[in-house]
């Protein structure tokens, strides 16, 4: 894995507009990298692929644990919707998408996993197209890319479809936010390309009728893909209608989800596989002699309220609102670093199936919403 | 091959600018405790340039006496219990039925995105 740097094109900003990609940078700052990138082998993309299949599938195994002994507590999980993520995980409640970031330790050519976004993962956009032009305009077809984020997008829509209960799929998220909003677009654009109905409506315009869920015209809402976490929701009063709804609805990603996209799996993992080579020695609450470890909310976002220790002295720290729901301890990752900054590698699992990688980079070890997006080829 | 169909439609609608509505003053009208406000501003201005007799004058007698219409089905109030209100009439359950509860989710969102 080499970063390289490229002639930059002048036209950078223009060129991504027009693809439609809108947040390309953030006030003064970058946000996407467009003259530079990792170049990168392919057994080393081959490695990333074998290490997200195998944590897929000890995730799921680690859900299963967690539901079949109630380990509910753990996460902070409301009594009230427990029965739901049960019935979501029995019924095998369509899930679409998730993203597994990676630390790198280059020395032993190892993976580590830092944590599992599998929920509400974003970047999704700039993984499956920008990043595909990107590698077209500077290298046309003579270079490959570990990314096959798109087809793998529809192709699971469409496996999806036979298990929808209505004949729409709405689409939600915030409105006023254009990086969750381009990353449902483009979410319901590979459904329409599935062949499924949709329709788009923003969270707040979801509307309860004694009965079930409905949308602006009153259509009942039977299967909702949603980019707002459930985390969010479950302290949301209305959400209480959830276990009543009589139709039902499918919440796309399901609330099985609840489980891995708290960080109170990672101590799950670690107590169900210890000393897997994948995994980074992590605790509920207490570093537990560990000296060199990172102290994470259960159910912190975008890296806020992250205490980095070394030698058991804080070294970094990032601020936020989180950490009222409990914390875990786990063990300090080795993390990429060149001249330009710290980067980490975000691996996706769609339909079940690892299917492309991004990189951010950050300038301090914890990644937060100001890192910045690395585009990288096979070579 | 890439293609999509909805994503530069999406940046071209968060880019464009609003248009200034200022000059004109707007009327809104409630119907209830849940549902949102409704605009009426241009009824409300052709009831005042039309006569008084059009569309605004209508929606403005039907929002002032509709708790006591829609086809006999009586008066209803959103002070008292649902099962209250409705009793066994099944047309009144279905048309109390349809004013929809919004805005409840999206209130507890900490940051301005909700990625991960």
């Amino acid at each position: 894995m080499i970063l390289k740097h490229l002639k930059e094109d002048p036209n950078w900003q223009n060129r991504l507009e027009e693809l439609g990609f809108g947040y390309h940078t953030d006030g003064d700052l970058p946000y996407w990298i467009d003259s530079y990138y990792y170049s990168i082998s392919e057994d080393f993309a081959d490695q990333v692929f074998d290490a997200t299949t195998e944590l897929w599938d000890m995730c799921i195994k680690a859900v299963d644990h967690v539901i079949s002994n109630k380990k509910y507590e753990l996460f902070q999980i409301p009594l009230f919707i427990q029965e739901h993520i049960e019935k979501s995980w029995e019924g095998d409640s369509p899930s679409i998408y998730g993203r597994f970031d990676f630390a790198y330790d280059r020395t032993n050519d190892q993976l580590k996993v830092l944590e599992f976004n599998a929920d509400t993962p974003t970047s999704l956009f700039e993984t499956g197209v920008i990043q595909w032009h990107w590698m077209q305009h500077y290298f046309g077809t003579t270079k490959d890319q570990f990314n096959a984020v798109h087809e793998q997008l529809i192709s699971s829509w469409k496996t999806i479809i036979p298990y929808l209960k209505g004949n729409t799929l709405h689409f939600t998220c915030m409105r006023d936010t254009l990086e969750d909003l381009t990353n449902v677009e483009y979410l319901r654009d590979c459904a329409m390309q599935a062949g499924i109905h949709t329709k788009l409506i923003f969270i707040d315009d979801i509307g309860w009728n004694g009965e079930t869920f409905v949308d602006l015209e009153e259509e009942v809402i039977t299967d909702i893909f949603k980019l707002y976490p459930w985390e969010w929701m479950v302290y949301e009063s209305f959400a209480l209608h959830i276990p009543n709804d009589v139709a039902e609805a499918h919440w796309i990603e399901p609330s099985w989800k609840m489980i891995l996209s708290n960080k109170a799996i990672l101590a799950v993992l670690w107590e169900l596989y210890p000393n897997h080579p994948l995994l980074l020695e992590t605790y509920f609450d207490d570093p537990k002699g560990m000296e060199d470890y990172v102290k994470k909310p259960l159910l912190s976002r975008e890296g806020a309220n992250i205490t980095l220790y070394k030698n058991n002295s804080i070294v970094e720290a990032t601020p936020g609102d989180y950490g009222q729901e409990g914390y875990i301890c786990q063990a300090l990752a080795p993390i990429i670093k060149e001249e330009t900054g710290y980067s980490i590698i975000g691996s996706w699992v769609v339909g079940q199936e690892a299917c492309g990688i991004t990189f951010r980079e950050s300038d301090n070890l914890i990644t937060t919403n100001k890192s910045r997006f690395i585009p990288h080829i096979i070579e | 091959m890439v293609s999509l169909v909805l994503i530069t439609s999406v940046l071209a609608s968060c880019s464009k600018p609003q248009e200034e509505t200022t000059d004109k003053q707007k009327v809104f009208m409630r119907a209830d405790s849940s549902a949102p406000y409704t605009e009426v501003t241009q009824q409300y201005q052709q009831q005042q340039s039309g006569g008084g007799m059009g569309m605004g004058s209508a929606l403005l007698w039907y929002m002032a006496f509709r708790p006591m219409m829609g086809g006999g089905m009586g008066y209803t109030s959103n002070g008292i219990a649902h099962q209250s209100n409705v009793g066994n009439n099944t047309s009144k359950a279905n048309a109390v039925k349809t004013q929809a509860a919004r805005g409840g989710f999206g209130s507890s969102a900490k940051q301005t995105s909700a990625s991960s």
